[in-house]
């Protein structure tokens, strides 16, 4: 048995343990970076945790100046985090809740602004549409003297289908109907705003027969 | 059918009592909205005590302020006039008032009301109608033909205010009004 070793042997058995101490390097680094990045996540966890208690927190004691919408947002974000933590989980349920109530009552008030929108709209459509007429009512209340409001009361009459033609006074709307001041007629109520020299209602509702003419004129007391 | 019946009259009863409750129970709003059409005629009154007063009203436009201005008034109403000159009071029925005041003596006359307000609010009475009482006072002005100041005084009147519930049919549909009706005009003080 020859005991001597060749140099090529030597050479042999020294990348042999290269390689092996090469090895067990790399696997001990890989386990390391492993757990770093455990510990990352870890860390990231706990402070989405932390950021969203507080943020969960201060949506339930209105110390935000956040508009709902923010508010909302800020709750889907935290919501794709999918944390896992009670209290966390816990603050979500009462900010949902919160948040529900608040956009249902958004809802009801962009809803109640809307309708009134409509209705000044209307208001507003049925006041041009009423203009010329509600002019010669202020022209007669303005006339510099009694000739000219009587001028301006047949210039007025003209619109009408006759000097009897009913005028209603609305006094109040309550409770879904109308009260009314004594009912009187078109040509009384003409020699009125001369007389009294002031026209402080509006036109409410006017009736038209064939002819275009007023059959029956609807007043509101602004 | 008996049965439906039944269910009829007590829907008609329910209608009836819903709407004899919301003219009997008048809300604030409601309340007030009377409250100052009173006001208003009592306004509209001194306006055309004013035009029928007045020296420059011609007779034909005098008469017919006077038959607007008598409307206002209940029936057999009566106004009450003073004088300085005089400790009594007189009182004359609302046309006969008119009339006088359209004829006075003087060349010009003028005529204003101020603190036209309540001194008793409408109270309802058990048949229904709100009664008040509204105050007013009177200065009146009467010159002669070169201007001249010859008589002042300001007289102080209460006025009755009757306002009831009436219903009426205006083109096929019945319209609920309150109807204010003046009563009797109370002279209470006459000073200089």
């Amino acid at each position: 048995m020859q005991m001597t070793i060749s140099l090529h042997q030597l050479q042999r058995f020294g990348l042999l343990i290269l390689v092996v101490l090469m090895t067990l390097g790399g696997t001990t680094g890989c386990k390391s970076k492993k757990k770093l990045a455990r510990e990352q996540a870890a860390a990231e966890y706990a402070s989405k945790v932390e950021q969203a208690t507080k943020d969960l927190n201060a949506m339930l004691n209105d110390e935000t100046t956040w508009t709902l919408e923010e508010k909302e947002r800020r709750f889907a974000t935290i919501k794709s985090w999918n944390l896992q933590d009670e209290n966390v989980l816990n603050l979500m349920d009462q900010v949902e809740d919160m948040l529900s109530r608040e956009r249902a009552e958004a809802n009801r008030k962009a809803e109640e602004e809307r309708l009134r929108q409509e209705e000044d709209a209307l208001r507003a459509r049925e006041a041009a549409k009423y203009n010329s007429i509600e002019s010669q009512f202020l022209a007669i209340a303005a006339a510099p003297d009694m000739e000219a409001a009587n001028e301006r009361i047949e210039r007025a009459l003209s619109l009408f289908a006759s000097p009897d033609v009913p005028v209603l006074i609305i006094i109040s709307q309550a409770g879904g109907f109308n009260d009314y001041d004594r009912p009187t007629t078109i040509s009384k109520y003409l020699n009125y705003l001369k007389d009294q020299k002031v026209y402080n209602n509006l036109i409410e509702q006017v009736k038209y027969d064939a002819n275009g003419k007023i059959t029956e004129l609807e007043l509101i007391k602004k | 059918m008996r049965k439906i019946n039944l269910i009829l009259a007590l829907m008609i009863g329910l209608i009836a009592t819903v709407n004899l409750q919301a003219q009997d129970d008048l809300s604030a709003e409601r309340k007030q909205a009377i409250d100052s059409l009173a006001l208003e005629k009592v306004r509209d009154l001194s306006k055309y005590i004013s035009i029928i007063g007045s020296k420059s009203t011609p007779w034909s436009e005098a008469n017919r302020v006077i038959d607007r201005a008598e409307e206002l008034f209940m029936l057999d109403a009566e106004i009450g006039v003073s004088s300085l000159a005089r400790p009594e009071i007189d009182y004359y029925k609302v046309r006969q008032y008119f009339e006088r005041l359209m004829r006075l003596n003087y060349d010009r006359v003028e005529i204003d009301w101020f603190k036209i307000e309540y001194v008793s609010d409408l109270q309802r009475q058990p048949d229904g109608t709100y009664v008040g009482v509204i105050t007013i006072f009177q200065k009146f002005k009467a010159y002669d033909k070169e201007g001249g100041l010859v008589y002042e005084d300001t007289t102080k009147k209460d006025i009755t205010i009757y306002v009831k519930r009436k219903e009426t049919q205006i083109g096929g549909r019945i319209i609920g009004f309150w109807d204010v009706l003046l009563g009797d005009m109370r002279v209470k003080e006459t000073s200089k």
